[in-house]
């Protein structure tokens, strides 16, 4: 990481600190004493077998999920039980949902600004233009006006990246993004969030896209059972993992 | 060398000739099996036996034109009492004078759903939402008259099919938003809002109708401040509207469980708060998918508002029945009155289906 100029957004301030999180779904141990730091503009991949509790962990970052034991702070907001706290950490966060979520009873243009009318109370014809700068970043500004169902998966997808882009967060949450997507549309959601983050974005991405890891990650983390086993920079991750159940999962993603 | 060639789809080709034109459907949907072909001849048969003396009797020998019933001297039907009636049947006992009031009201009722498709949607919600609400309250004071400073029409004369349209109406006007926080409550973490909820509805659903309406006109009054009547009709309005609060929550929960959790998710992701979301991103969601259900709930209810002649309230039924019972009309004309009282329910009822399926395909934006 020497010459790209967006690793000059860096800084060392921790935008998020989890300490000795855990969580249990009833008896089921999901998240096992996770500690994680991430700081600004830090690109971030997380991978493992399903029920490794990946999502788990990046959704408890905008408390989609709760948890019963440690600390979640993120850009100096601490996740209590206080809703205050929560909507201003939402705030702050954008996600990317496996499939999509968009409003279906609304508009393109209206799942983008109801973010910014509502939360942020922007003017409406303020929140226009910045919907329609968004999708024009994510390329598809002439479907503005239709809904939801007459678009394609990754058309859908792009949309939904760029809803999160309008409220301005600070962190992007991705959560399997492509993982619903025929792999003729992979690639062009793939596009979007790889521009997002040579443009320095903090992002935590679940994916099995090893490319994308190997293009843009800072750090790969690879989770199992609740745990997480390994952290690396992509390049020793992929060349030299140092767990055998990291070796194991790669060998069966690489070589298929 | 590579020479790229370039696709030229095949052109479509006619449909075969065995697929299309009358002989064909008649074969397929009329002819197909031999059974199909017993059954069809069979149901001929039948049909050709009994309608002709039905359309006889309704039509060809009825008697149209009169005003006693000894202008009735043919074999068919007396639509004479029907026509002679029609003004009780529709307006019941409501001044002559003052029908325009009544007129007034339903116009109101009808202008206002059919802006509701012509607008669009911001008007509609800054508009026309806002004005449904206060139909009730307008048509109220237009009806009685006495805060407008017009002569006052007391609530024991209004009646007829007019009273039937109007009270379904503004009971599901106030009902809709009640049955819709009572879902809500079904479903809180909050044990107080739940149990209440829950309590409600399934009270409202449980007890039958028409012990609902003997409760609200012998029992309600005991709940009100001592010294203080509350109008029969007032009364008969709240149960109508807590019985179809009920109805309508359980509607609006078969909704909720309908609605992915992904919507919640992604408005929580987004920072919305509770009755943001629950507004902007699942009401209307909630709506959408429970449209068939909303208005077989809203023909129930229209239906229902016959069981009122029970309690003495005079809708289109009862007034049917007092015209039959009147001295003047003891020729046995029950099948015209019925037949009649019949035809205008139906209509109305088909007409409110009608509307459903539009607002559906209107709703319907998965796929377009």
């Amino acid at each position: 990481m020497t010459n790209n100029p967006v690793n000059r957004l860096k800084t060392d301030e921790e935008i998020i600190t989890i300490s000795g999180l855990n969580k249990w779904y009833g008896d089921f141990h999901v998240l096992k004493d996770i500690d994680l730091t991430v700081k600004q503009g830090e690109r971030i991949v997380i991978c493992g077998p399903s029920g490794s509790g990946k999502s788990t962990l990046i959704r408890c970052i905008n408390r989609l999920e709760e948890f019963q034991q440690g600390s979640l702070v993120v850009d100096g907001t601490e996740l209590i039980e206080d809703v205050k706290n929560i909507e201003t950490v939402r705030r702050e966060v954008g996600m990317v949902f496996q499939h999509f979520n968009l409003f279906p009873h609304l508009s393109i243009l209206e799942n983008l600004t109801l973010g910014p009318i509502w939360v942020q109370k922007m003017p409406k014809a303020e929140a226009e233009a910045v919907a329609m700068k968004y999708l024009e970043r994510v390329k598809i500004p002439d479907q503005a006006n239709k809904y939801p169902g007459q678009l394609s998966g990754g058309q859908q997808q792009r949309v939904a990246i760029a809803r999160s882009l309008c409220m301005s967060p600070k962190i992007m949450l991705f959560d399997e993004p492509t993982s619903a997507l025929d792999p003729e549309m992979i690639k062009e959601v793939l596009d979007v969030m790889i521009e997002l983050a040579e443009e320095g974005m903090t992002m935590l991405c679940v994916t099995h896209e090893m490319g994308f890891a190997k293009k843009v990650a800072d750090r790969v983390i690879f989770m199992d059972a609740g745990e997480i086993v390994e952290q690396n920079t992509p390049h020793e991750f992929f060349d030299s993992p140092q767990v055998d159940r990291t070796q194991q999962f790669l060998q069966q993603i690489l070589n298929h | 060398m590579n020479k790229l060639q370039t696709f030229t789809p095949s052109p479509a080709r006619p449909a075969p000739e065995n697929t299309v034109g009358p002989a064909v459907w008649l074969k397929n949907n009329l002819f197909s099996t031999p059974l199909d072909t017993v059954a069809t001849l069979l149901l001929g048969y039948i049909l050709l036996t009994i309608l002709p003396g039905v359309i006889d009797w309704l039509f060809l020998s009825a008697n149209w034109t009169g005003d006693s019933q000894d202008a009735c001297v043919n074999d068919g039907a007396c639509w004479v009492f029907v026509s002679a009636w029609s003004q009780q049947f529709f307006y019941g006992s409501y001044p002559t004078d003052e029908l325009w009031r009544v007129n007034l009201s339903i116009a109101m009722l009808v202008v206002i759903i059919a802006a509701s498709y012509q607008f669009e949607k911001g008007v509609r919600e800054k508009i026309i939402i806002p004005l449904f609400l206060l139909l009730p309250v307008i048509s109220i004071a237009i009806l009685d008259g006495s805060y407008l400073g017009l002569e006052r029409v007391s609530t024991d004369l209004w009646g007829g099919f007019s009273l039937n349209v109007l009270l379904a109406a503004a009971s599901i006007i106030v009902a809709f938003p009640l049955g819709f926080i009572w879902a809500l409550g079904r479903r809180s973490h909050m044990p107080f809002a739940r149990s209440i909820s829950i309590i409600l509805i399934e009270f409202f659903r449980g007890v039958p109708v028409l012990a609902l309406f003997f409760m609200g006109s012998v029992m309600l009054p005991l709940f009100f401040p001592e010294g203080t009547s509350v109008d029969k009709l007032v009364r008969v309005w709240i149960v109508l509207i807590l019985f179809m609060a009920g109805y309508m929550a359980e509607v609006f929960r078969g909704g909720f469980n309908a609605i992915p959790q992904g919507q919640y998710e992604a408005a929580d992701s987004l920072g919305l708060s509770y009755w943001q979301k629950t507004v902007l991103i699942i009401l209307p969601q909630v709506i959408k998918v429970s449209m068939p259900n909303i208005l077989a709930t809203f023909v129930m209810l229209f239906k229902n508002t016959t069981f009122l002649l029970i309690i003495g309230i005079f809708e289109m039924l009862s007034t049917t029945q007092t015209a039959l019972s009147n001295s003047r009309w003891l020729g046995g004309h029950a099948e015209e009155g019925y037949i009649f009282v019949a035809v205008v329910f139906w209509t109305v009822c088909f007409s409110m289906s009608m509307i459903a399926t539009n607002i559906e395909r209107k709703l319907n934006t998965d796929h377009q």
